[in-house]
C-alpha cells in the first residue's frame, strides 16, 4: 500500500509479494479501448519488474462485438489466460460484458470495476421487442453491489465529461483500477503519458486522478442506500415461467441458403444443412429475438413467440 | 386506420405467396427492405386495396410484384412520373414508389428533383445497392470509390451522389435514410415517411450480394449486411447505444422534415380561390 | 346565342377532350402544340380535373398513363421532338392496355427541324415509333371541326379498346381558326371504360375475352392486380413461356382488327369510277379537294381516298377503292411515308406515284393539279 492511498476505503488489495500470478481481466465491446487499457497495464507491470502475459481476443473488434483481454503478471507466469474464478480484478468497460464475465472473478477477494455505460450491439441484444424477454443482462448495479463485496460501478464517461474530455473515460477507469493494484501512482502516470497523444497528456492525468479519487472515496454502503440508477435494459419478462420456447418456423422452399440468419442468430441456433437450407439446431437456445426473421431476405423464417408484443 | 395495426404483423398477409420464392439472388438486401415496407404498411393500418405500389426497372423495380396490392411496374426511371399522375387522379390511394439508385438517380434523376420540388404526397423508397444488378453489375451513381464493376475495370473513379442531400435541396418535405440491417428502424422510418403529408424521399442502404459483393470481395451475404454497420459504426466507437450512427460519414434516420404545402392541396386551394373570383 | 364560334384548332382539341370526359392532362410546352396545354389549364379545373405541367415530355406521358391506371380519362399534347421522347411510355401504354390520348401537332423535322412550319413527317413514327409489335390507333383530322370530332373519337376508341390513340394534327390546322358549331358535334355520350366487376377471386386482368378487350381492374375495387410492361400472361404477371407469350401478344395485335368497324374511318369521294385516286390526309387532303374540283372541271375522273383513321391502315376499303384506278397519287408533306404502306396493297395494273415536299410549306392544290396533269400526259 502506497502512502498516496488513503486507507479509508481501499479495495482489498492482495500483496504483490505472493508468488501466484496476479490476474486482471479487462472486457468490453469493440472500439471501447479494452486493448489500450490492457497495454497500459501490461507495460506498467513490466516496468515494475514482473513477468507479464497479455492475451486478447478482438475478432469482432470493428463490429461492436465483444472484446476481452487477459493480463497476468507475477514472478513467473506460464499460462497466458485466466481460468474461471481466478481473476483478481475484473474491469468492465461495458455493463453487460462485465456481467457475462462475472464467473471469472475470484470469489470473495475479487474486485469488480465496471463502467455503467451500456452498449447494446445487435449480437448481445436478443429481443428488441419492448416489454418482451430481453437478452441484455438483467442485473442492475444494485444487485451486483449487493453480491460482490468489492464492487465499483462508476460512470466513467460522466466523470470524463465533467473534465471536458469524453475520450478520457478510459483513463478514468485506469484511475479506478489503480486503487486495486499496488503500484505507485507516479508509475501509472508515466506509463499513461506514453500512451496518450501528447497534447492530451494533461487532461488524461487529471482524468486518472479523478478516477482514482472516485474509487477511494467510494462508500459502498451509502451508495447502496442512495442508489438511483435502478435502470436496466431488462424488463420483466412478459413470458410466463414455463412458457414454451419461441418456435422458429422455416419455409424450406423459400430459403436460398444465403446464411444470413445462421450468422446473425445471436444464440447460434440455426445451421445450414447439406442441402444448403437452413435448419433449427438448438431450439432451446432460441430467445425469440426475431433477428433471423427480420433479416431473411426471402421471408423463409417466421418466429412464433409465446407472447407477441408489437414494437 | 384499420384494426390490423393492433394485430401482429404477418408478412404473408401482404405478399403474393404464389410467386414465392421471389426471383432475387440469395442474400439480396431488397428482400429485407420489402419486409420493412410491408411492416410499416401494416403498422399504419393501410388497407391493401388502397395501396398502390409504383416501381421502375431494375432489381428494385421487380419487388413490387410480390406485394399483394395494386402494383404497377413501369418504365426505367419513370415511376415517379407515373406515380404523380396516379396520385393526382386518385388522392384516395397511398402511392409508394420503389426505385433503385440507377433508376432514381441516373435515368430518373430529373423526375426525382421535380417530384421533390412539387411535394406531392408520395413516398419514394430508393433502394441503394450501389450497382446496376439486373444488367450484370455496371457502375451506378452511388457506386463507392474504387469499387470494381463491369464498366469500371480499374475501379470507380466517379464521385458519388448523395441522394438525400439532393432530395432535400430539391424541396422534398421529408428525407430519411436507413439500412436494411436495422430492420425495425427502417420500418419506423418508412412509417414516418408514409405518414408525412408531402413528398418523402427515403434512401435504403441495401446490398447486392451476388454481383457487387462478389466482384469486390465484400464477403458473403451476412458479412455484407453486417458491414453496413461496420463502416457505419466507426465514428461512433465508444459512444453509447442510442447515439446516431454515422454510416460512411453519412447520417441515418430522419434527416429533414418540413411542412411546406403539399402539391395537390395547394392546387385545389388555388382552384377554389379562382372559382370564388 | 348560337353555339357557332370561331375557334383555333388547338383550342378545339382541348374543348373536345373535356367534352369527352378527359379529367387529367399532363404536358410539356412545345411549339406548335402549347395552346392545347394552355387551354387545358383553364378548362380542367373548372370541371374538377387536374392539369399538371411536368418536368419533361417523358414525365408527361408517364403521368397520363399513371392517371389513367387510376381511372381517369387522360391526354397529353406534343410535337415532333416531344413525340419522340414519349415513345417508350407510349409502348408501355400499348402493352399494358392503358387508355390514353396523345396529340401530336406535327412540325418540320428531322430533329428540332422547323418548329413553326407544317409537315407530315411523323406518320411512320406514329405507327412504329415505339419498339416492338404493338397496337395503336392514329387519327388525322383535316379541319378544326374534325379536330374536335376526332379528339372526341380518340377518347372513345381509347377507352373502348384499351389502346393509346394518337391524333396527328397538321401545324396549319392546329393554328387555323374556323367557325365551328361545337354543340352540334358533341354527342354528349362519351364511351366509358369497361371496368372489371366480376369476382375478385382468380381475376385475370388480361383474360382472353371474346371481344379481345378484357375489362380493366380499377385500383381500390379490390382486384389488386399487377401491371407490367414485361410480357405478361393473362394473370398480369411476367412470362417467358413462348406459348403463353405468343397467345397474349397475338390477342393484343388482333384487338384492333377485331373491332375494325369501330376503328376504321375513311372519307372517300368519287373513288368508285375514278381513274385517278388521290390518297391524302390532313391539310394535304384539303388541297387535294380543291385540285379534284379543278380536275373534274376538266373532265378527269378523279376521286379522293382520305383515311381519317390512318393507322391501322384501312387496307380492305382501300383495295376496293382503287379497284378501277389506273393511278394512285399520294401527296404528302414528307419524303414519302404513307406511300410505302400503300404500295403493299397495289394491284398489278395500278401505278402509284408520290408527291412530296418537306420544305416547311404545305402542298398547294395547284401542285396536285399539275402533278396529275403531268402524269396523265406521260401516260
Ligand atoms: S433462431 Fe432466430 S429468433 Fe431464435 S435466437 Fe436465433 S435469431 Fe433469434
Ligand atoms: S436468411 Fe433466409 S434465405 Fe438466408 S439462409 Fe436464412 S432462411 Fe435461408
Amino acid at each position: 500500500m502506497t502512502t498516496a492511498v488513503k486507507p479509508v476505503k481501499a479495495p482489498n488489495t492482495p500483496p504483490l509479494t505472493i508468488p501466484r500470478p496476479h490476474n486482471v481481466l479487462i472486457v468490453g465491446v469493440g472500439g471501447q479501448g479494452v486493448i489500450m487499457i490492457s497495454k497500459v497495464l501490461a507495460t506498467l507491470c513490466q516496468e515494475q519488474g514482473f513477468e507479464v502475459k497479455q492475451s486478447e481476443v478482438h475478432g469482432m473488434a470493428k463490429r461492436g462485438g465483444a472484446v476481452f483481454s487477459h493480463v497476468r503478471f507475477g514472478e513467473i507466469v506460464h499460462s497466458p489466460t485466466i481460468p474461471e474464478g481466478e481473476a483478481d480484478v475484473l474491469l468492465a468497460l461495458e455493463w453487460a460484458e462485465g456481467m457475462r464475465w462475472m464467473p471469472y472473478l475470484r470469489q470473495q477477494s475479487g474486485t469488480f470495476i465496471a463502467d455503467t455505460q451500456r452498449i447494446v450491439p445487435p449480437f448481445a441484444c436478443r429481443n428488441r421487442t419492448r416489454g418482451a424477454r430481453t437478452g441484455y443482462v438483467g442485473e442492475t448495479i444494485q444487485t451486483v453491489m449487493e453480491q460482490v463485496e468489492n464492487s465499483f460501478a462508476l460512470d466513467a464517461m460522466g466523470i470524463a465529461k465533467q473534465l471536458g474530455v469524453v475520450k478520457a473515460a478510459n483513463t478514468v477507469l485506469l484511475g479506478a483500477l489503480s486503487t486495486a493494484l499496488d503500484f505507485p501512482t507516479e508509475a501509472w502516470k508515466s506509463v499513461i503519458s506514453k500512451f496518450v497523444p501528447p497534447q492530451t497528456t494533461k487532461v488524461n492525468l487529471l482524468a486518472f486522478d479523478a478516477g482514482r479519487e472516485w474509487a477511494l472515496g467510494f462508500d459502498r454502503e451509502s451508495e447502496l442506500r442512495n442508489i438511483k440508477d435502478t435502470r436496466s435494459l431488462h424488463q420483466e419478462s412478459t413470458v410466463e415461467a414455463g412458457a414454451d420456447y419461441s418456435r422458429v418456423e422455416i419455409t424450406e422452399e423459400w430459403c436460398k441458403g444465403c446464411d444470413i440468419c445462421v450468422k446473425f442468430c445471436p444464440e447460434r441456433c440455426l445451421i445450414m444443412n447439406e442441402k444448403l437450407i437452413v435448419e433449427m439446431a438448438e431450439p432451446e437456445l432460441c430467445t425469440g429475438c426475431r433477428m433471423c426473421e427480420w433479416l431473411c431476405p426471402d421471408f423463409a423464417i417466421t418466429v412464433h413467440t409465446p407472447n407477441h408484443v408489437p414494437l | 386506420m384499420l384494426d390490423q395495426a393492433k394485430t401482429p404483423f404477418e408478412i404473408r398477409d401482404y405478399i403474393r405467396q404464389q410467386l414465392f420464392p421471389h426471383f432475387m439472388c440469395p442474400g439480396c438486401g431488397h428482400g429485407i427492405a420489402l419486409r420493412a415496407l410491408l411492416w410499416a404498411i401494416h403498422d399504419l393500418g393501410i388497407a391493401k386495396d388502397d395501396l398502390a405500389i409504383v416501381s421502375g426497372i431494375g432489381c428494385s423495380g421487380r419487388i413490387g410484384a410480390y406485394i399483394d396490392a395494386n402494383t404497377f411496374h413501369t418504365t426505367h426511371g419513370r415511376p415517379l412520373a407515373f406515380a404523380t399522375g396516379l396520385k393526382l387522379a386518385r388522392p384516395d390511394l397511398h402511392v409508394i414508389v420503389i426505385t433503385g439508385d440507377g433508376d432514381c438517380l441516373a435515368i430518373g434523376g430529373n423526375h426525382l428533383i421535380h417530384a421533390c420540388r412539387r411535394n406531392l404526397d408520395i413516398t419514394c423508397l430508393m433502394l441503394n445497392n450501389e450497382i446496376y444488378g439486373m444488367t450484370g453489375g455496371q457502375v451506378s451513381p452511388t457506386t463507392s470509390s474504387d469499387r470494381y464493376t463491369t464498366t469500371t475495370p480499374e475501379g470507380n473513379y466517379e464521385p458519388v451522389f448523395d441522394a438525400c442531400k439532393l432530395a432535400q435541396g430539391a424541396g422534398a418535405g421529408f428525407v430519411g435514410r436507413e439500412m436494411t440491417l436495422q430492420t425495425p428502424s427502417l420500418k419506423k422510418l418508412i412509417q414516418q415517411g408514409i405518414a408525412h403529408p408531402g413528398f418523402s424521399f427515403l434512401e435504403v442502404i441495401s446490398d447486392c450480394t451476388e454481383i457487387y459483393g462478389r466482384k469486390n470481395d465484400l464477403g458473403e451475404s451476412a458479412e455484407m449486411v453486417l458491414s453496413q454497420k461496420a463502416d457505419f459504426r466507426s465514428a461512433s466507437y465508444g459512444m453509447i447505444a442510442d447515439e446516431v450512427f454515422q454510416p460512411r460519414n453519412v447520417k441515418t434516420g430522419v434527416l429533414y422534415k418540413d411542412d411546406r404545402p403539399e402539391y395537390a392541396q395547394a392546387y385545389r386551394q388555388k382552384i377554389a380561390s379562382r372559382a370564388k373570383k | 346565342m348560337s353555339s357557332v364560334q370561331n375557334i383555333q384548332g388547338n383550342h378545339a382539341c382541348a374543348l373536345a377532350a373535356v367534352a369527352a370526359g378527359c379529367r387529367f392532362y399532363a404536358g410539356y410546352p412545345i411549339t406548335p402544340s402549347s395552346e392545347i396545354a394552355e387551354r387545358m389549364s383553364v378548362e380542367l379545373p373548372a370541371v374538377n380535373g387536374i392539369f399538371v405541367q411536368m418536368e419533361d415530355e417523358i414525365a408527361s406521358m408517364g403521368a397520363i398513363i399513371g392517371a389513367s391506371m387510376g381511372g381517369a380519362k387522360t391526354m397529353t399534347a406534343t410535337s415532333g421532338p416531344g413525340f419522340s421522347l414519349k415513345q417508350e411510355n407510349l409502348g408501355y401504354a400499348a402493352a399494358t392496355e392503358v387508355p390514353c390520348v396523345i396529340i401530336n401537332v406535327m412540325r418540320g423535322g428531322p430533329s428540332t427541324g422547323m418548329p413553326t412550319r407544317p409537315a407530315q413527317g411523323d406518320v411512320m413514327q406514329a405507327r412504329w415509333g415505339t419498339h416492338g409489335d404493338h397496337p395503336i390507333i392514329v387519327l388525322t383530322p383535316w379541319s378544326v371541326q374534325e379536330i374536335y370530332q376526332q379528339t372526341l373519337r380518340a377518347f372513345d376508341l381509347s377507352e373502348a379498346l384499351r389502346v393509346p390513340v394518337v391524333v396527328l394534327i397538321d401545324e396549319v390546322i392546329g393554328h387555323l381558326v374556323e367557325s365551328v358549331d361545337l354543340a352540334k358535334m358533341n354527342t354528349g355520350n362519351p364511351v366509358e371504360r369497361k371496368w372489371a366487376d366480376s369476382s375478385q377471386e382468380d381475376f385475370q386482368p388480361y383474360a382472353h375475352t371474346e371481344d379481345l378487350v378484357p375489362p380493366m381492374p380499377r385500383p381500390g375495387d379490390g382486384y389488386r392486380t399487377h401491371t407490367t410492361g414485361l410480357t405478361h400472361a393473362e394473370n398480369g404477371f411476367p412470362t417467358q413461356d413462348p406459348e403463353v407469350a405468343n397467345r397474349v401478344i397475338s390477342r393484343l395485335l388482333q384487338k384492333l382488327e377485331h373491332h375494325n368497324d369501330l376503328v376504321e374511318c375513311v372519307n372517300q369521294s368519287d373513288c368508285k369510277d375514278a381513274e385517278i385516286v388521290i390518297v391524302a390526309y390532313g391539310i394535304t387532303a384539303r388541297a387535294a379537294q380543291s385540285a379534284k374540283q379543278q380536275l373534274q372541271g376538266e373532265g378527269v375522273k378523279v376521286g379522293i381516298f382520305r383515311p381519317i383513321t390512318l393507322w391501322p391502315f384501312p387496307q380492305q376499303t382501300f383495295s376496293e377503292a382503287i379497284a378501277n384506278a389506273r393511278l394512285v397519287l399520294v401527296p404528302e408533306m414528307n419524303a414519302g411515308q404513307l406511300i410505302v404502306e400503300i404500295e403493299r396493297y397495289r394491284n398489278d395494273s395500278t401505278r402509284i406515284i408520290g408527291l412530296n415536299r418537306y420544305d416547311g410549306e404545305p402542298i398547294s392544290p395547284q401542285q396536285i393539279f399539275n402533278k396529275v396533269k403531268e402524269v396523265l400526259q406521260d401516260a
